[in-house]
């Protein structure tokens, strides 16, 4: 594969190419990621949105993109994808589109339809071997709806559906996992707050063909109950406690892009967001917590075991 | 019948305090409508919500062209005409109370307004969450209309905010017993107006629409980056300002993680933030490494800019 053009932080895009004054909440961390994403992939995309947050950036008559949008049901964007990508092939094979004129076919859901609702369409794509790069951007819940819980809600975190005292009972689903189970051209996690990190690797999904999913994790201040100014600092903490690994599959492979040695407690993310605060008030639930951390650290013993 | 209309941004609570106003009429007797107006926005962008109130069945609907009683939660939406037209149809007998540090009179001036003004002092550090006022401004409104009883009120809050932390429940008890108190002055001086027929109401015409091919039928944008004409700079009340003696240019780093991709340098690198798009999330002034993004209040940057 080709060496990066982005080997250090100035090399980032400075001019953006997604537009303003979408609808999305000030300081969402997954608009943060998408106009990262969209300043490498470039304005030859067409971007299949399948409902949530995200299909508000398109609301008619305004656009943020410079290319096209189709808004798909919520368990049917790879779907969707098959048949733009189709339409494409069949305007090149026909000579009516140019072949360096063809666009790189989009998928965007959160994660209620990627993890959950969209599942089964995203497997048949993949056993299609369709040509698609698939984003999700990770709130950990059913965001637009008012963050009810979803396959991707983390162990404890109240939601609008789990608000016990040890909040979500479930564990977070390994999305990265089932896909790489079917060995498709690239899989990767990235976080909007590790741009460059994310920018290499969305420069790499975009030279492959096939299936590809890039999965970003998408601090939410409204569905994770923290201040705005505060997202950047929560999607730091992510990765340095190591809940959220950053990582690639390729080529058979799963390599980790950044890995944090020491790592901080756990506790210090869970701290900062308001849908944790029951683990801490009125009192401590060591028991949570500790459940919580061992998750992680049993994680980093399989992937990083000297350390 | 009671006509209120409360204005706020999107987590200030004024839904919730319309139902809370809502649910205390109820329990008093009256027959009762409330229901918040917003669109696709989030949090931050105005919202408005509306409860009306009356001995008998209420059969108007929809926003409220002449409320008895406007509450604003947050007077930056005053000078906005997107803001939801926040003094839409106030006419002299009309109160409005807005929640701001700056006295009533100076507002009845500034805004040349006949209706009575009055302010319940500004308190962003309550800990009913941060900026939540819902019940604050449920509490006065309680009080202002003079036939909701404290009791009343204070039952409509526990069954509204319900699933809240106990000392959340308590701080939101306080606040709106605060408020009640605050305008014990002024307890009744909302009117009631009689049922008003729809001015021009005629029957509906209806017309049937034939089946159109998808082509023709669904919703197609043939313009590029059209979001840019909305201005979702006017959610912001807190404004980031860069200072270019500090700033060292490393314009990769706000620019990258402005969630809105509202800032972009100029030629010799320095970054510029579009105000007309800035949310006032100050992601950027959180993670600029050389402190050189100050946050400032919105009024207090218009005000500058309107003075030279
Ligand atoms: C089949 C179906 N069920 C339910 C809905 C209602 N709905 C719209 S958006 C949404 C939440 C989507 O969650 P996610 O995919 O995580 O995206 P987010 O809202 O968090 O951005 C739901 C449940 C729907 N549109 N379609
Ligand atoms: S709810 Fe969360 S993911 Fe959805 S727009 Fe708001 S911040 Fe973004
Ligand atoms: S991060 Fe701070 S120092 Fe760097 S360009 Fe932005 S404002 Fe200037
Ligand atoms: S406050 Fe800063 S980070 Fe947030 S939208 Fe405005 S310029 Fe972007
Ligand atoms: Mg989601």
């Amino acid at each position: 594969m080709s060496e990066t053009i982005y080997r250090r932080m100035s090399d980032l895009p400075s001019t953006h190419l997604l537009g303003g004054g979408t609808a999305m909440c000030a300081g969402c961390g997954g608009l943060q990621a998408l106009h990262q994403i969209y300043d490498v992939l470039g304005t030859k995309t067409v971007f299949v949105n399948a409902a949530g947050c995200m299909t508000l950036l398109s609301v008619y008559p305004f656009t943020p993109f410079r290319g096209s949008w189709l808004y798909t049901a919520m368990a049917s964007a790879p779907a969707g994808a098959q048949g733009v990508r189709d339409a494409l092939d069949i305007l090149c094979d026909k000579g009516r589109l140019p072949r360096d004129e063809d666009l790189q076919v989009v998928t965007l859901t959160g994660d209620g339809a990627a993890y959950g609702m969209g599942l089964s369409a995203t497997s048949g794509a993949i056993d299609r071997n369709l040509d698609f790069l698939y984003i999700c951007y990770d709130n950990e819940g059913y965001g637009n709806t008012g963050q009810q819980s979803s396959p991707a809600t983390p162990h404890g975190a109240h939601t609008a559906t789990a608000t016990g005292p040890a909040g979500h009972s479930g564990f977070k689903k390994d999305l990265f996992g089932i896909w790489v189970a079917n060995r498709p051209a690239y899989v990767a996690t990235v976080i909007g707050t590790e741009p460059l990190d994310l920018a290499r690797k969305i420069e790499k999904a975009a030279k492959l063909s096939g299936p590809r999913l890039i999965l970003a994790l998408a601090p939410c201040p409204t569905g994770w109950d923290f201040d705005p100014q505060q997202a950047a600092e929560i999607g730091r903490l992510a990765v340095r406690t190591g809940i959220f690994p950053l990582k690639e599959y390729l080529d058979g492979r799963v390599v980790h892009t950044k890995v944090k040695r020491p790592r901080t407690p756990v506790e210090e993310y869970l701290r900062a967001q308001g849908r944790f605060q029951h683990l801490f008030e009125p009192e401590r639930r060591q028991d949570v917590l500790d459940a919580i951390q061992a998750r992680v650290d049993a994680y980093w013993e399989h992937w990083d075991p000297s350390h | 019948m009671y006509r209120i209309r409360f204005h706020g941004r999107g987590g200030q609570g004024m839904k919730t305090a319309s139902r809370i106003l809502g649910s205390a009429f109820f329990a008093e007797g009256f027959e009762v409508q409330d229901a918040p107006s917003y669109g696709a926005e989030r949090r931050g962008a105005p919202i408005f919500a509306t409860v009306r109130a009356a001995h008998a069945p209420i059969l108007e609907r929809g926003p409220m062209p002449q409320p008895g009683l406007v509450i604003v939660a947050d007077e930056t939406l005053l000078p906005m005409a997107a803001g939801g037209g926040v003094l839409s149809g106030m006419g002299e007998r009309a109160v409005l109370l807005l929640h701001s540090a700056v006295d009533a009179n100076t507002w009845k001036q500034r805004l040349q307004l006949a209706c009575r003004v009055l302010t319940l002092p500004l308190r962003l550090e309550e800990t009913g969450g941060r900026g939540f006022v819902g019940a604050l401004c449920a509490g006065a409104a309680a009080r202002l209309v003079g036939i909701v009883s404290r009791e009343a009120l204070e039952g409509a809050i526990r069954q509204e905010l319900a699933a809240m932390p106990a000392q959340v429940l308590a701080a939101n008890l306080t606040q709106a017993g605060e408020a009640y108190d605050a305008m014990k002055k002024h307890a009744g001086c909302v009117c009631e107006a009689p049922e008003a027929p729809a001015p021009g109401a005629v029957d509906a015409n209806w017309i049937d629409l034939p089946f159109e091919a998808a082509e023709l039928s669904a919703p197609d944008i043939h313009g590029a980056l059209t979001s840019i004409q909305v201005r979702t700079g006017l959610w912001r009340t807190l404004r980031p300002v860069i200072d270019p003696e500090r700033c060292s240019r490393c314009h990769w780093l706000c620019g990258s993680l402005c969630p809105d991709a509202a800032i972009s340098p100029e030629a010799e690198g320095l970054p510029v933030i579009d105000y007309e798009h800035c949310k006032g999330c100050l992601v950027c002034v959180a993670v600029c490494p050389r402190h050189a993004i100050e946050s400032i209040p919105e009024a207090q940057a218009r005000e500058q800019e309107a003075s030279p």
